[in-house]
């Protein structure tokens, strides 16, 4: 057992703060990526119970001036996506993968700490446009021109601009990760772990990242435009001065569609992790998993124009195709989950349960979306609540879900202690009900007509009862995540003491102390398989050996 | 059983070309991570310039006549920027040139490439500064029209991302003087002269679609 | 306790099966009774509608199917297959099923294919233009107010209607049983022609003339009996975008006729005169605001704006409403952009008024001061 450690780094290490501060350790800074994302994660919900709260009566109870919920309805939408979702899939994605792949950190250590650091500064650019005159960015998360453009009507003020530098931040933050995982993926594997031994949130993490390197700096270049339209005379996207508006729609959407896999991805290799060692089981189709994932990446690079079937300036058929295929590779993970599941032996703790309302709730919003890939229905439903319930029903129901999964599953590792498995379940189960209650009502309101985007709607158009519950959900999501606060508060001071392996894991990570030590490994087992602590654990040397009645 | 931890001990550098032994078991294959990671990053660059090329094809095709009237042979392509074109591509092979040099172990060569591939960088930098100049008397800048906007958008970036490798060549030119480089150990020479080609074709490419076609 | 070892049902798998079975049965039953009719569009009032909503019924039942198969596997998996405590056997290690995953991903192949194939189709009818229309109609959306003119079948003006709203005696009319090609043009920003009951909507966009076609059907309205269907913006356009309402009135065709000439006789007629000896005000809008931000009036006597328009492609008008800026007090007609309107006003009683365009309220508005 004896080893020729190193002498150990704890004699380099620097005090409390100023340590936090100053790390280029993955696992510090994957845990400052959490605690960063689920400060805006309150932020953004905050926002979305402004909106929530004004609409769930007919009539303008709180905002009297319009432009200010234009601003809260943007800037929930903003924060979630670029300040939560996608930092938050990263800084798990940080804290995991090396130690997944065996490896002692990710390639640039440094470039890793900037890539952090990046984002609290972004964020406070974005929400500093609400103490400037004309206010926050009001044009919506998608900020179309014409209207985010310079006019009285339109975006005068600073709000916008700070908009989109703070998100061109995000977007670089985002590349370096992105070429950092990827570097570190293919070139810093412990030996034995061949590709296609590699963990799928590894592989997950990968397929997220080419997309991340491809398609970020795309929107980036709408951005740019669109500030030099604003602020130097440019005429990109003005149609009265030469340019045109929907070429910004298309600029931004190839990147944006890409990036809801962004923000999906990683969550369906957590849910990965999760089923197979709570069903005491293999992920059922390892290899057909890898290249459903691989196929969803690069589908997913042709379907932009569904966000703009009703514009009358795309070529309809070709992209609905492409956006009904897509759907193939996902059922197709879809399947491997429930076959995975299907004839285990299942433990019921939070990180399963989450991964189980993964399930549930993405089929939901994967099954809703099928509908807007008819061309003829999305010209129903475009920009009506049915597109709210499919994105939240898959970024919600999906990613959100998905990324408790992973906190709950991973928390015993970063912290050394469990989480309170009853105050999970709370969590769970007000969270599943809010979400429900908030969300599935907009399917109802989109069929019944109601556009997104306004803060208002008319008391007789059938529209207040739905609306009324979705509120009542909201609150209900507000509320439960004061469980999952008090969890982690009290298990960081006085939870069990999780050991090395609380779970019987498969993967690498559980070869190590919880916390792992600066440099991640002691020594490590033999990797012959995905799941190289489960063949240790049950004495395997070769891959396929089958245990158990057949 | 798991096999004993690998023995972490004193680095073995092999030949160059050959494997390098950091430690048993540990062997360093194919393209080095500094590499690997530039070579990332050149990938995200293009796309970036893919879309303001996109913008930029899609702006000419909806207006005409191309270039507008005012400006109908304002882009001259036999004038001072077919001189910074050349003194741009001839920076290129005077930096594959330092990067051969390196790999040599010709400090001295090594030393002298990369100065003269930084001084014409910044000459190229100079001369579309006064190019700018000459454009502005003429009465053409990012507001005057689509015209305008994208010559100077695209062009601008360039420029913005030539300085960006004028730094990159300063930085690797002041490491090779310190003695930081040798024939093993010269990533950043190798990594710095992959951006200087993408900034180089980028340029290229641009010339050809502003000034030729 | 264990299962003994001769195969006999395990109580989970009899608890399974029935809550699957409810899931199987109580789902299409809830779905497709009233209580589910909130899940289908409202009715459709158009011959493309109704092929949107053949379209949409299809998809729905598709989509029913798949969610209770697939929930229903999960349920069942969730219920079926818990671990009994104690229990450390691992289960078989399946690893994969060639077989298995080859069917199941062809088999939602053919259902995607078979899905876009019949979508196309439908799209073909819905988008169809045919070359000679019955009618032509060119709306235009400015923020935040819909106009919609009437074309002869040159493309020349006939008629305008600039008032929405059907409620204040305008709306879109259109002709029953007739194939109407509409035009949409915007002068500022993206908005959105949208109509729920035609299970369609159209995107505006500034430089691009869009166009879509629509025929009511015949059975809509009838003589004397028009039908009126409400339309919104539905494309984020500003701080008036919940505003922007408009409606389609549906009538019988000899009913469109006199309507239309109704219309165009109003447009044509010159405005009443000034009373004599009211006093005029000149108020102009420039940039969505006024150049004035206060006026004083004589108590009891009516007065008269001379209201000035400068703002090419917007329409404003100027209503005077109670210092709430709400209650309204007297409503003016829109004054499109570039054009010039005489408003006359009624006496008012002495207090603070507000004047205001009721389409930009935040940006334009300024103290009526009554003495």
């Amino acid at each position: 057992m004896a080893t020729h450690a190193l002498a150990p780094a704890t004699t380099a290490y620097r005090p409390g703060l100023y340590e936090w501060l100053t790390t280029t350790d993955h696992k510090k800074i994957g845990i400052m990526y959490v605690i960063n994302s689920f400060l805006f994660f309150l932020i953004g919900g905050f926002f979305a119970l402004g909106v929530r709260a004004e609409l769930a009566q007919p009539g303008l109870q709180i905002f009297t001036d319009e432009h200010v919920y234009n601003e809260f309805f943007s800037i929930h939408a903003t924060v979630m996506i670029f300040l939560f979702i996608i930092p938050i899939l990263a800084g798990l994605g940080n804290y995991i993968v090396p130690l997944m792949i065996g490896a002692p950190d990710m390639a640039f250590p440094r470039v890793n700490a900037l890539s952090f650091w990046m984002l609290p500064l972004a964020g406070l650019l974005l929400l500093s446009g609400f103490l400037t005159q004309g206010g926050a960015a009001a044009s919506g998360w998608t900020s179309y021109p014409p209207l985010s453009e310079v006019g009285p009507t339109k975006s005068p003020g600073p709000g916008e601009d700070l908009w989109i530098v703070a998100i061109v931040l995000i977007g670089t933050s985002s590349i370096l990760g992105g070429i950092n995982f990827l570097v570190t993926i293919f070139k810093m594997r412990a030996p034995g772990m061949t590709l296609f031994r590699m963990p799928i949130m590894v592989w997950t993490m990968l397929v997220t990242s080419v997309l991340v390197v491809m398609a970020t700096p795309v929107i980036t270049s709408a951005l740019v435009m669109l500030f030099i339209d604003r602020n130097y005379g440019g005429h990109f996207f003005d149609p009265f001065g030469g340019g045109n508006a929907v070429l910004y729609q298309n600029i931004f959407w190839f990147y944006s569609h890409p990036a809801v896999y962004v923000m999906v991805l990683p969550a369906m290799g957590i849910v990965s992790e999760v089923l197979p060692v709570f069903s005491r089981k293999p992920l059922f189709g390892y290899k057909a998993f890898i290249f459903a994932t691989a196929g969803i990446g690069a589908l997913g690079f042709s379907v932009w124009a569904h966000h703009m079937f009703t514009t009358g300036s795309v070529f309809l058929p070709f992209f609905s195709l492409m956006t009904f295929l897509i759907a193939v590779p996902t059922g197709v993970k879809m399947f491997n989950w429930v076959a995975t599941i299907f004839r285990g032996k299942l433990s019921f703790s939070t990180p399963f349960i989450f991964a189980i309302g993964f399930l549930t709730m993405f089929l939901i919003g994967g099954i809703n979306g099928a509908f807007s890939a008819a061309v003829p229905v999305d010209f129903a439903l475009h920009d009506t609540y049915f597109v709210v319930a499919h994105l939240h029903y898959v970024l919600f129901g999906g990613s959100v879900f998905g990324v408790f999964a992973g906190l709950y599953y991973w928390f015993p590792k970063m912290s050394g202690r469990m989480l309170d498995e009853t105050l999970g379940k709370v969590h769970f189960v007000l969270m599943f009900v809010g979400f429900n209650l908030t969300f599935f009502p907009m399917h109802m309101l989109g069929l019944q007509g109601m556009p997104r985007r306004i803060a208002d709607y008319a008391s007789n158009a059938g529209w207040n009862d739905w609306n009324l519950l979705a509120s009542i959900g909201g609150f209900i999501i507000g509320i439960s995540i004061l469980p999952f606060i008090w969890n982690v508060f009290i298990s960081l001071r006085n939870g069990k003491v999780a050991g090395d392996d609380p779970w019987e894991g498969n993967t690498l990570e559980w070869a190590t102390s919880s916390p792992p030590p600066p440099y991640n490994f002691d020594r490590l087992p033999e990797i012959r398989s995905e799941r190289p602590v489960f063949d240790a654990r049950h004495g395997r040397l070769t891959p396929h050996d089958e245990m158990g009645p057949a | 059983m798991t096999a004993d931890a690998p023995a972490l001990g004193v680095v073995e550098t092999g030949e160059v070309g050959q494997p390098t032994i950091i430690a048993e078991g540990h062997v360093a294959r194919g393209i080095s991570n500094p590499i690997l990671g530039m070579l990332l990053f050149i990938t995200s660059e293009v796309m970036f310039f893919a879309g303001l090329f996109a913008a930029y094809f899609s702006t000419r095709a909806g207006n005409h006549p191309w270039p507008p009237k005012q400006f109908d042979s304002i882009l001259n392509p036999l004038s001072l920027i077919l001189v910074a074109t050349v003194i741009l591509i001839t920076s290129s092979f005077t930096c594959q040139f330092a990067v051969w040099s390196i790999r040599r172990g010709d400090r001295t060569g090594f030393i002298r490439n990369i100065s003269v591939t930084f001084v014409l960088g910044i000459v190229f930098l100079l001369l579309q500064a006064y190019d700018y100049s000459l454009l502005f008397g003429e009465g053409m800048t990012l507001g005057s029209g689509p015209f305008g906007t994208t010559y100077f958008t695209l062009t601008g970036f360039h420029g913005a991302h030539v300085f960006g490798g004028v730094l990159m060549l300063g930085v690797i030119l002041y490491r090779g003087m310190a003695g930081q480089f040798s024939s093993r150990h010269h990533d950043a020479v190798e990594a710095v002269s992959l951006y200087w080609h993408f900034v180089d074709v980028v340029w290229i490419i641009l010339f050809s679609v502003l000034y030729l076609v | 306790m264990s299962s003994t070892p001769r195969k006999r049902l395990a109580p989970e798998a009899i608890l399974a099966a029935v809550v699957v079975i409810l899931l199987a049965v109580l789902v299409p039953l809830v779905v497709y009774s009233g209580a589910g009719s909130s899940l289908f569009p409202p009715t459709a009032v158009t011959t493309q509608a109704k092929g949107t909503r053949g379209l949409y019924d299809i998809v729905f039942a598709l989509a029913i199917a798949i969610f209770v198969a697939v929930e229903g596997v999960i349920i069942w998996s969730v219920i079926r297959y818990r671990r009994r405590p104690g229990d450390n056997e691992l289960p078989p290690q399946t690893h994969g099923n060639n077989l298995i995953e080859i069917v199941w991903t062809l088999i939602p192949t053919v259902i995607v294919l078979y899905l876009f194939a019949i979508s196309w189709n439908t799209l073909n009818t819905v988008d169809a233009v045919s070359s000679s229309p019955d009618m032509r109609v060119h709306a235009v959306a400015a923020q935040f107010q819909w106009k919609f003119e009437y074309l002869d079948n040159n493309g020349k003006v006939i008629a305008t209607q600039t008032e929405p709203d059907a409620a204040k005696g305008g709306g879109l009319a259109v002709p029953v049983g007739k194939n109407v090609l509409v035009t949409l043009d915007s002068p500022d920003v993206i908005h959105a022609f949208y109509v729920p009951k035609f299970l369609f909507k159209r995107d505006v966009v500034p430089g691009q003339t869009n166009r879509f076609q629509f025929t009511v059907d015949a059975t809509e309205a009838t003589d004397g009996h028009p039908n009126v269907f409400g339309g919104q913006c539905a494309e984020l356009c500003g701080t008036g975008h919940r505003t922007m309402l408009f409606n389609v009135i549906a009538m019988s065709p000899g009913d469109f006729d006199t309507w239309l000439q109704a219309l165009i006789a109003k447009n044509n007629a010159t405005p009443p005169p000034a009373p004599s000896g009211a006093p005029a005000f000149a108020l102009t809008a420039h940039n969505v605001a006024f150049d004035k931000t206060s006026l004083d009036v004589q108590a009891g006597q009516p007065f008269v704006i001379d209201f000035k328009n400068t703002d090419a492609g917007t329409p404003h008008d100027v209503d005077i409403r109670q210092s709430d800026k709400t209650t309204v007090v007297q409503d003016q007609p829109v004054t499109e952009g570039g054009a010039e309107s005489t408003y006359t006003y009624n006496a008012l009683q002495p207090g603070t008024y507000v004047f205001i365009c009721s389409i930009h309220p935040t940006l334009m508005s300024g103290t009526l001061t009554v003495h």
